[in-house]
C-alpha cells in the first residue's frame, strides 16, 4: 500500500459497536440491577439521601462523581424506560426490555471517552512510532475484558479508563496538572484506582515537585531548597478543588462518615466466591489440597496433626461445607495459617513501595507505566478481597509498554491470556460461553501477532531467556485445554449429580491455572523493570 | 495500486488483480494480514467472527418462541430430533402428522437423529418423546443454536471460502487476501444469518451441500457433483430450483454436441444420483418396503397446501391483488399454470447453459434460474429467496463494480421482503444491526463516513486514498436506468420500514405494510431477474481466458 496510512479507530468503533448491540440480549448479571438501582435514587432521592438509601441491597457504593454520573444519566431516561421500572427504589428491580436497552446504550456511549483516549494515544504518537501505538489501542479498543465485564456482564469500566489512559497521555505530554487533576477526578469516580495511585503519587512528586539534582542531599537545606513549592501548591490546590467538588455537597449534609462506610466495607472476606487468581487462591488451593492428604493419606495427617490439634480439626471440617462448596461467605483455612486484613495490606504496601522507589531516580514515562503495572500488580495479587474484574487495571497500563521491549512480550502474553480466561467464569450461562471463548480466542491470535510484529528488539536481547518464552507459550497454549475441559464438564454436570457437587472445583480449576500465569508474569516484569535498564530510556527511543 | 475501472458490463478486468472491495472496512481489517506468511490467520479469523456475528443473533428471540400450543420452525426441528431418536424409521414419516409432521427430505431426519442423540445425553429431557413438546429452555436453545452454527461450519463456510479460492485462482487473478475478503462479503450475507441462526432452519446446509456440487462441477467432477446435489436435495427439497441447471450443464458436457458425446461421464453420474438416492432411502425400505417412498414423496412435495399461503413477493402473490386466482381457477388448474410459467422462466437460462456450458456463466444460470422459480413457482414461502440469494452473492467474486452495486441492492432488497416474518419472530434489533453490518462491512455506507468524520478519523489506508468511485457509486448501478431503479427502491423500502415502524396499519387492510413490502420486493426481484438473463445472453460467448 502507498500513501500515508490513516490510523483511525472509525472502523473498529463501528463494528464492535454492532457487535456489543447484539449483545444486547445476552445474560447480564446483578451488576446491572446496582446501576439501575442506583440510576434510581440519584433520580428520585434528593443528595443528601443518596448514600443513606438502602430499600435494595445493591447500595451506592461509588464515590461522588459516580453518583452525579449516574444522576446526569436519570436524566435521560425516557418515558417508556421509566414506565418500564428503570426509575423505582425497589428491593429487586422489576424491569424489562426497554430498560436493559437504555442502560447497555449508555455503556455503549460512554466507552466512546475511552476511544477519544485511544485515539488521541495515536495522534500524537512520532509518526513512526503510529503503527506501534494502532496496535496497541486497538488491542485496548477491541479488548474481552471490556466486552465481558462492560457489554455482558455490565459495568462502565470502559470510560473509567478512557479517563485513566487521558490521565496518561497528559503525563506524557508533560501537562502534569492536568494529569492529576484526571487522575483526582478517575479516584472520585471509582476508588478501585487507588491501586496505582502510589505510582501516580510518586511519580507527579518527583517530576513535577522536587528538583533533585546531585546536591539535594547534602545537607537538610539543600534538601528543602529543592522542593518546587509553587508547583507543589498548584498540585496540591488542583487535587483539592477535585475532591471538593465530589465530597463538599456531601461534607455539608453530614453523610462523609456513611459515604466512607459505603466505599470501604472491611465486612468482606480475603477472597471472593470465585477465587480472583492470585497469591491467596494458591494458598487456599495449597490449604484444600492438605485437608485432602490429611484425610485420604495416612502418613500425611500424622505429620499435619503434630503442628495442629486434630480434634479441633475434624469438627471444624464437618462443621463448615459452605466454603468448599464455594458459597458466597468467608474462606475458612483449616491447615495453613489464617491471613488478616492487616497482612494482606502489608505486602501489597511492601511490593507497591518497590515498585515506586525506581521512580524517583529515574522518573521517565515508560517508568512510570512500569510502576502503575507493577503497583497493581501488587494490590491485584496480595490485596484483600480482590476482584477477578480488576486485572483489567494491570492489563491496560502493561499494554502500553508492552511493545517497547520484545522481552516484555511473553509477561504481556501470558498476563493478558491468564488474565481474560480468568474473566470466564463470570458470565456462567450457556448462549455466551462460546461468545467469550471465541472472542477471546481470535482477540489472542490477532494481537499475539501483531504485538510480535510491531514489537521493538531489546538492545540486550543476547540476555532474552528463550526457555521462558517456550515455558510460556506452553502455559498458554494449556488454556485451550483448560477451558475446553471446563467447559465440557458443565455440559456434562446436567446429567451427573457428581459434576454438579463439583462446581467448586472446576472455579478452582481457573483461578489456580490462572494464577500460575499472572504471578509468572509479574514475576517477568519485575525482572525487566528492576534489573534491566530497557525501561527508563524515553519513549522516543528506538532500538 | 489497484486500477481504476471503467465501467461497462463485462469482464475485460478480470485479469486486473484485486477486488471490488478495496475500500471497505473488511478490507481496512484484514490488510494488516496481507504479508504471505500470514495470510492463512486473515481466513480464520473471518471464519471466526463469522461464527461470533452468528452466536449474537443467536441470543436473540426465534420463530414461535413462547407461542403455544404449535410454537414455530424452532419447535419443529426440535420435534423431530425427538421423534427420530425415540422412533422407529418406518414411523418417522406417519407420526401424528397435525403436530409438525416430518415434511423434509430423508438426510433432514438423519441430520435430527443425530443431533437429536447428541443433544439426549446432555439433557434427555430435550427430547422426551411427546412430553417435551414445546419444550424450551436457556440451555436448549443454545444447543440448537450450537448445532445450526456447528452444520452451517461444517458445510457452508467451507464451501464459500473453497468457492472463492478456486474462482481467484483460476479466473480473477485474487491473492489469498482478496478470496478472503471476498469470502466474508458472501458470509456476512445478512438474510442466512438471520434465517438460520435467528428465525432458525437450516437452510445451510441445503446450501452448502449445493455449493459443494457447483464447486466439484468447476473441479470437472460430475459424480462428486451429482453425489453433493443429491444430498443438498435430500436435505431440503427447495435445492430443486438448482436442478435444470444441474442437469442441463451436466448434460451438455457428457453428450453435447452429439459427435462428443461421453458415455462414461454419463453413466458415471446416473449412477453416483441413483446410489445416492438408493442409499438414503434404503433404511425406510429395509425396515417398511416400498410404501414408505410414497408417504415420503407425499410428505415433501404438499401439492395439496395451495399456490401460496403467506404473503410472498413472488409473482402469484402480487398478482393475487388484482387477479384472484383462488377464486377464479381450482388448484389443480392453479398447478398446471404455475408450472407452465415457470417452465418458461427457467427456460432461457436452461438454454443458455446447455449451449455454452461455461464454467463462469454457472453463478450466472443458477441464479437465472431458481430466480425464476422463486418468482413463478407454486407453494413458495419467503424463506426461499435464499436459494436464489446464494448463487446472486457468488457474483460478488466479479470486478465489475455494476455488477456488486446489482448484487448489493438485490440482497438487501431480498433482507427487506423477509422482515415481515422477522418482525414476527421479535428478531427487530438483529434485523437492523445486521442489515447495517453486512452492508458497511463491505463498503456500502462508505459515502456516510466520508461525509461525517473529520480528516484524521477517516479510516486508512482505503478510504483516505484519493479514490473517488467506491465511496460514491458503488450503491447505484452507473447506468441510469439501473440507477434510478436501484435509488427509488432505496427510498421505497425506507419509507415503507419507517411507516411500518411508527404506523399501525389501516383497521380494514392490516396486511397493507406487508403487501407494499411484498409488491416493492417483487419489481425489485424481477427485474433483477430479468437483468440476469439478460447478462447471461451476453455473456455466453466470453472467452476469459483470453481477456
Amino acid at each position: 500500500m502507498s500513501g500515508k496510512r490513516n490510523f483511525s479507530l472509525w472502523n473498529i468503533w463501528v463494528a464492535s459497536t454492532l457487535l456489543k448491540v447484539l449483545l444486547y440480549p445476552a445474560y447480564h448479571s446483578t451488576d446491572f440491577d446496582v446501576h439501575r438501582n442506583w440510576l434510581a435514587i440519584t433520580n428520585k432521592l434528593p443528595l443528601k439521601e443518596w448514600y443513606l438509601e438502602n430499600t435494595s441491597q445493591w447500595t451506592l457504593d461509588y464515590p461522588p462523581f459516580f453518583a452525579y454520573f449516574e444522576w446526569l444519566l436519570s436524566q435521560f431516561v425516557p418515558a417508556s424506560v421509566a414506565d418500564d421500572g428503570c426509575l423505582d427504589i425497589t428491593d429487586v428491580g422489576n424491569y424489562g426490555w426497554p430498560t436493559v436497552v437504555f442502560q447497555r446504550s449508555t455503556v455503549i456511549l460512554s466507552e466512546i471517552v475511552l476511544f477519544l483516549a485511544l485515539q488521541k494515544y495515536i495522534n500524537i504518537s512520532a509518526d513512526k512510532e503510529k503503527a506501534r501505538s494502532f496496535v496497541v489501542a486497538s488491542s485496548i479498543a477491541l479488548s474481552p475484558g471490556l466486552l465481558i465485564v462492560d457489554h455482558i456482564h455490565f459495568q462502565y469500566n470502559g470510560m473509567m479508563f478512557g479517563i485513566l489512559i487521558f490521565s496518561l497521555l497528559a503525563a506524557k505530554q508533560g501537562k502534569y496538572l492536568q494529569c492529576g487533576a484526571l487522575f483526582s477526578v478517575l479516584l472520585c469516580f471509582k476508588h478501585i484506582f487507588l491501586y496505582i495511585a502510589p505510582a501516580y503519587f510518586v511519580f507527579l512528586l518527583r517530576v513535577y515537585c522536587l528538583d533533585i539534582h546531585e546536591n539535594s542531599f547534602k545537607t537538610p537545606r539543600s534538601l528543602l531548597k529543592s522542593v518546587r513549592w509553587s508547583n507543589l501548591f498548584k498540585l496540591a490546590s488542583t487535587v483539592m478543588t477535585v475532591f471538593v467538588i465530589a465530597f463538599a455537597p456531601f461534607a455539608y449534609y453530614g453523610v462523609i462518615p456513611n459515604l466512607i462506610a459505603r466505599l470501604f466495607p472491611f465486612s468482606r472476606g480475603l477472597t471472593h466466591a470465585y477465587w480472583a487468581p492470585n497469591i491467596w487462591a494458591l494458598y487456599s488451593f495449597l490449604d484444600r489440597v492438605l485437608v485432602q492428604f490429611y484425610l485420604h493419606v495416612p502418613g500425611i495427617s500424622s505429620i499435619i496433626s503434630r503442628y495442629i490439634e486434630s480434634e479441633s480439626l475434624i469438627s471444624r471440617l464437618k462443621n463448615s461445607t459452605a466454603s468448599t462448596k464455594g458459597l458466597v461467605g468467608d474462606v475458612e483455612f483449616f491447615i495453613v495459617p489464617t491471613i488478616t486484613p492487616k497482612m494482606s495490606f502489608i505486602l501489597t504496601l511492601f511490593y507497591q513501595i518497590l515498585a515506586v522507589l525506581p521512580l524517583l531516580l529515574f522518573p521517565t514515562f515508560k517508568k512510570f507505566l512500569g510502576s502503575i503495572t507493577l503497583c497493581a500488580f501488587a494490590s491485584f495479587l496480595f490485596g484483600w478481597h480482590v476482584h477477578e474484574k480488576a486485572i483489567m487495571l494491570v492489563i491496560i497500563p502493561f499494554s502500553f509498554i508492552a511493545v517497547s521491549d520484545r522481552r516484555l512480550l511473553y509477561p504481556f502474553h501470558t498476563l493478558v491470556n491468564a488474565g481474560y480466561v480468568s474473566l470466564f467464569p463470570l458470565l456462567f450461562k450457556s448462549p455466551e460461553w462460546l461468545v467469550k471463548v471465541l472472542y477471546t480466542l481470535v482477540w489472542c491470535i490477532i494481537y499475539f501477532l501483531s504485538f510480535n510484529e510491531v514489537s521493538k528488539l531489546s538492545k540486550s536481547l543476547s540476555r532474552r531467556v528463550f526457555y521462558m518464552d517456550r515455558t510460556n507459550l506452553i502455559y498458554i497454549l494449556g488454556l485451550i485445554p483448560l477451558t475446553l475441559s471446563i467447559g465440557v464438564l458443565d455440559v456434562l454436570s446436567e446429567n451427573f449429580e457428581l459434576l454438579k457437587r463439583l462446581e467448586f472445583l472446576r472455579l478452582m480449576m481457573y483461578s489456580v491455572y490462572c494464577a500460575l500465569g499472572i504471578i509468572g508474569s509479574w514475576n517477568g516484569l519485575s525482572w525487566i523493570y528492576f534489573l534491566d535498564d530497557t525501561l527508563n530510556g524515553d519513549s522516543t527511543q528506538v532500538a | 495500486m489497484p486500477h481504476r475501472r471503467t465501467p461497462s458490463n463485462n469482464l475485460l478486468y478480470a485479469k486486473v488483480p484485486g477486488t471490488s472491495f478495496e475500500n471497505s472496512p473488511v478490507f481496512d481489517f484484514l490488510s494488516p494480514f496481507g504479508p504471505a506468511p500470514n495470510q492463512w490467520v486473515a481466513r480464520y479469523i473471518i471464519i471466526i467472527f463469522a461464527i461470533l456475528i452468528r452466536l449474537a443473533v443467536g441470543l436473540g428471540s426465534y420463530s414461535g418462541f413462547n407461542t403455544p400450543p404449535m410454537f414455530g420452525d424452532f419447535e419443529a426441528q426440535r420435534h423431530w430430533m425427538e421423534i427420530t431418536q425415540h422412533l422407529s424409521i418406518d414411523k418417522w414419516y406417519f407420526y401424528d402428522l397435525q403436530y409438525w409432521g416430518l415434511d423434509y427430505p430423508p438426510l433432514t431426519a438423519f441430520h435430527s437423529y443425530f443431533f437429536g442423540k447428541l443433544g439426549s445425553f446432555i439433557n434427555p429431557a430435550w427430547f422426551a418423546l411427546d412430553v417435551s413438546r414445546g419444550f424450551e429452555s436457556v440451555d436448549l436453545k443454545s444447543y440448537m443454536r450450537a448445532t445450526a452454527i456447528l452444520s452451517e461450519l461444517l458445510c457452508f463456510i467451507p464451501a464459500v471460502i473453497w468457492y472463492c479460492r478456486w474462482m481467484g485462482l483460476n479466473y480473477f487473478n485474487q491473492n489469498a487476501i482478496e478470496q478472503t475478503i471476498i469470502a466474508s462479503a458472501i458470509l456476512f450475507n445478512p438474510s442466512l444469518i438471520i434465517i438460520d441462526h435467528g428465525h432458525f432452519q437450516y437452510n445451510s446446509v441445503m446450501l452448502g451441500f449445493a455449493l459443494l456440487s457447483i464447486l466439484n462441477l468447476l473441479y470437472d467432477n460430475f459424480a462428486l457433483s451429482a453425489i453433493f446435489f443429491v444430498l443438498s436435495i435430500s436435505f431440503k427439497q427447495m435445492a430443486l430450483y438448482y436442478s435444470p441447471i444441474m442437469f442441463f450443464y451436466m448434460l451438455s458436457l457428457s453428450c453435447w454436441p452429439l459427435k462428443n458425446f461421453n458415455l462414461l461421464r454419463l453413466a458415471t453420474i446416473s449412477i453416483a444420483v441413483v446410489l445416492t438416492f438408493a442409499t438414503l432411502l434404503l433404511p425406510f425400505v429395509l425396515v417398511d418396503g416400498m410404501s414408505q417412498i410414497g408417504q415420503i414423496l407425499f410428505r415433501v412435495f404438499p401439492f395439496s397446501r395451495g399456490l401460496f399461503e403467506d404473503k410472498v413477493a413472488n409473482f402469484w402473490c402480487t398478482t393475487n391483488i388484482l387477479v384472484k386466482y383462488k377464486q377464479l381457477f381450482t388448484d389443480k388448474t392453479l398447478t398446471r399454470i404455475s408450472l407452465v410459467a415457470t417452465l418458461v422462466a427457467i427456460s432461457p437460462s436452461c438454454f443458455i447453459i446447455f449451449t455454452h456450458p461455461k464454467k463462469v456463466l454457472l453463478p450466472w444460470a443458477f441464479a437465472a434460474c431458481s430466480w425464476a422459480f422463486y418468482l413463478f413457482s407454486f407453494q413458495v414461502h419467503e424463506k426461499s429467496v435464499l436459494v436464489p440469494l446464494m448463487p446472486t452473492t457468488l457474483l460478488l467474486v466479479e470486478k465489475d463494480l455494476d455488477i456488486i452495486s446489482m448484487v448489493c441492492w438485490i440482497s438487501n432488497i431480498a433482507f427487506f421482503s423477509m422482515w415481515p416474518l422477522l418482525k414476527r419472530d421479535g428478531l427487530a434489533l438483529e434485523y437492523f444491526v445486521l442489515g447495517v453490518l453486512s452492508n458497511w462491512l463491505i463498503g456500502n455506507l462508505n459515502w456516510i463516513s466520508k461525509w461525517l468524520l473529520p480528516s484524521f478519523l477517516i479510516p486508512g489506508p482505503t478510504l483516505s486514498k484519493k479514490v473517488p468511485k467506491r465511496e460514491t457509486k458503488t450503491v447505484v448501478h452507473t447506468h441510469w436506468f439501473w440507477g434510478s431503479v436501484t435509488f427509488v427502491s432505496y427510498l421505497g423500502a425506507t419509507v415503507i420500514q419507517l411507516v411500518d415502524w411508527l404506523y399501525v396499519p389501516p383497521a380494514k387492510y392490516p396486511d397493507l405494510w406487508v403487501i407494499l413490502n411484498t409488491t416493492l420486493s417483487f419489481a425489485c426481484f424481477g427485474l433483477f431477474w430479468l437483468w440476469i438473463n439478460y447478462n447471461l445472453y451476453i455473456l455466453r460467448d466470453f472467452k476469459l481466458k483470453d481477456a
